[in-house]
């Protein structure tokens, strides 16, 4: 079943993304929320999504983190990660390069490039 | 299908562990089914499902039902409850993620403005960011036609405004043209400035085009359905327009500048040649054969576009060189042949104090140079002469060749093309003389006639 995760601290941006993303869970795919990078990484170990949606400014662990210890030090590479960053942090892009991340995406994001990458990545 | 399901809503956790708790704390069989009266889930039924049913229900929707005893009733308040909170919350949800939309919308229209992008895909793009986040049926935009001072379609999906068509804007798109202000109108028909269309719409919204003081246009979308129109609505469109009006005027600006730059390099290039009227409009011809050449040569837009120019502009340098010896009769002297070469160095020196003309210097200074090495002003040689004077050596050699000058008649265009083959490799790049024997020369040479505002007769 595809899975996608999507981490943010904040509950609003969390609701954002599965308003925009539930219309997928008709074609079978499941969604999954966590608030903080410790949760992230738990269930990426225990469901190994396709997708993860990761803000990048979370208290104790970042994206950055998250996106570092999926990609190399577990060797999930075939995760799609997508780090999501505030406008203007344009320069955090190198460190999410450098995390392996495969996209980034500057919030706000338009809800209907998220929905189609997610399509697109889950292939449904 | 209701705007809540309650199978989706059971499946939130902390709905789950209250419902749990709640039939724990109930001790009594129950079970919830939905609309379909599917089993979602039930507590301490045997078998056969318990007889009293309530409903659950949103709005006078019913989602689905709770059996049980009469304490059922109190699960089925709840997950009524439950199913309006959500609904709340993704009513307002929905709105959110609309604004964000628009917002994603303003920041990428923002951030993509073309600095000098043609009027039609300004509109264009318009109309795509418009469908993203209005509904509506038809489009069009007016745009001023500043010299018949008439509004003219310049975009529109809409039968009731042929694109082209010329428009004396009646009802609310005269009252927006003239108050300059923005209007929405819901079921249209019970307006009294509305007037008969051929397709009838229910609801529209007008606004202008306006960059600071100045009214460009209208853009005008309508809905046949019966769809209400907000305040959000208008302000979006004018936030949208307004963005796109002040586009367009930019690209009128910028096209105004470039034509009156044209203009100037064009009249400096006929007043010079003016003072040597036998060459009757030998810059033309040139500028048009070597055009032709480039585009054999398949040059892009913009290195044509810099051919062009170097072209119009090869001899400028002639304005340095004194009377008595450009309009000499008979042979030059080894001092007046210095004097004549001197124009390739004016030409550069006048070029510098035009930092758009810089990059053309090259074609200009260099369009004496030889293949060979033996030309001037620097006796380059090969690739080191710069290719848009490669190509004006080999245009204005064989125009010199071919026009008549006062001391001399002109070849007729077959010994011209003769001595072309013949100095190919010393005196010219032979790929560019290659390339000059697969242009229609006729076409360019007469391509220059109707172009010229003094145009000699044919001799």
């Amino acid at each position: 079943m595809s899975k996608i995760l999507i981490v943010d601290d904040e509950p609003h941006i969390r609701y954002l993304l599965e308003l925009t993303l539930e219309e997928l869970e008709d074609d079978g795919a499941e969604l999954l929320f966590a608030e903080n990078g410790a949760i992230a990484l738990e269930i990426i170990r225990a469901e190994q999504p396709q997708l993860v949606l990761l803000d990048v400014m979370m208290p104790e662990m970042d994206g950055f983190t998250v996106c570092d210890t999926v990609k190399n030090e577990l060797a999930m590479k075939d995760i799609y990660i997508v780090l999501l960053t505030a406008k203007g942090q344009e320069l955090d892009r190198n460190k999410g390069e450098a995390a392996g991340a495969d996209l980034y995406m500057t919030k706000p994001f338009n809800p209907d490039d998220v929905l189609e990458l997610a399509r697109k990545i889950l292939n449904i | 299908m209701p705007p809540v399901l309650l199978s989706k809503l059971l499946k939130k956790r902390q709905l789950a562990a209250l419902v749990a708790d709640l039939a724990a704390a109930l001790a009594c069989p129950l079970a919830i089914l939905d609309a379909e009266e599917n089993l979602l889930q039930s507590f301490a039924v045997s078998d056969a499902l318990p007889l009293k049913r309530f409903t659950v229900s949103l709005q006078g929707t019913q989602l689905g039902w709770v059996c049980g005893d009469d304490k059922a009733r109190v699960l089925a308040a709840i997950l009524g409850y439950h199913a309006e909170l959500e609904l709340e919350r993704r009513e307002l949800g929905a709105e959110t993620l609309h604004k964000y939309k628009e917002i994603a919308l303003l920041y990428s229209m923002a951030e993509h403005v073309p600095s000098c992008a043609e009027t039609e895909e300004i509109i264009e793009r318009l109309i795509e960011s418009l469908h993203q986040v209005i509904t509506f049926d038809t489009v069009t935009v007016l745009l001023f036609d500043h010299e018949n001072e008439i509004l003219k379609v310049s975009a529109s999906d809409d039968e009731n405004f042929p694109v082209g068509s010329k428009i004396m804007p009646t009802g609310i798109m005269e009252t927006v043209w003239h108050s300059g202000k923005g209007e929405l109108v819901n079921d249209l028909p019970q307006d009294p400035r509305f007037t008969e269309l051929k397709t009838p719409a229910y609801s529209l919204i007008c606004t202008p085009l306006r960059s600071k003081e100045t009214m460009t246009g209208l853009i005008r979308i309508s809905s046949r359905q019966t769809l209400d129109y907000t305040a959000e609505d208008l302000k979006l469109l004018t936030t949208l327009s307004t963005q796109a009006a002040v586009q367009v005027e930019n690209a009128t600006l910028y096209r105004q500048l470039k034509d009156s730059f044209y203009t100037m390099v064009y009249t400096l290039a006929e007043t010079i040649e003016m003072r040597d009227p036998y060459t009757g409009n030998h810059t033309k011809r040139v500028t048009e054969y070597s055009l032709a050449i480039g585009r054999v040569l398949k040059l892009s837009e913009y290195q044509l576009n810099r051919l062009e120019l170097s072209a119009v502009l090869h001899d400028v340098g002639k304005i340095g060189v004194p009377d008595t010896v450009l309009l000499k009769q008979g042979p030059l002297d080894d001092d007046e042949f210095h004097q004549i070469k001197q124009h390739t160095r004016y030409g550069e020196e006048i070029l510098h104090r035009i930092p758009q003309l810089y990059d053309i210097i090259p074609g200009v200074k260099s369009h004496h140079e030889r293949f060979d090495g033996r030309g001037y002003p620097e006796g380059l040689q090969g690739d080191e002469i710069d290719i848009k004077a490669r190509i004006i050596a080999v245009a204005d050699t064989f125009d010199a060749m071919t026009t008549d000058r006062p001391y001399r008649r002109g070849f007729p265009f077959e010994e011209a093309y003769e001595e072309l083959r013949k100095n190919a490799g010393t005196q010219f790049d032979p790929a560019i003389v290659d390339a000059f024997f697969e242009i229609d020369v006729m076409e360019a040479y007469f391509a220059a006639r109707t172009k010229s505002d003094y145009a000699t007769v044919l001799k």
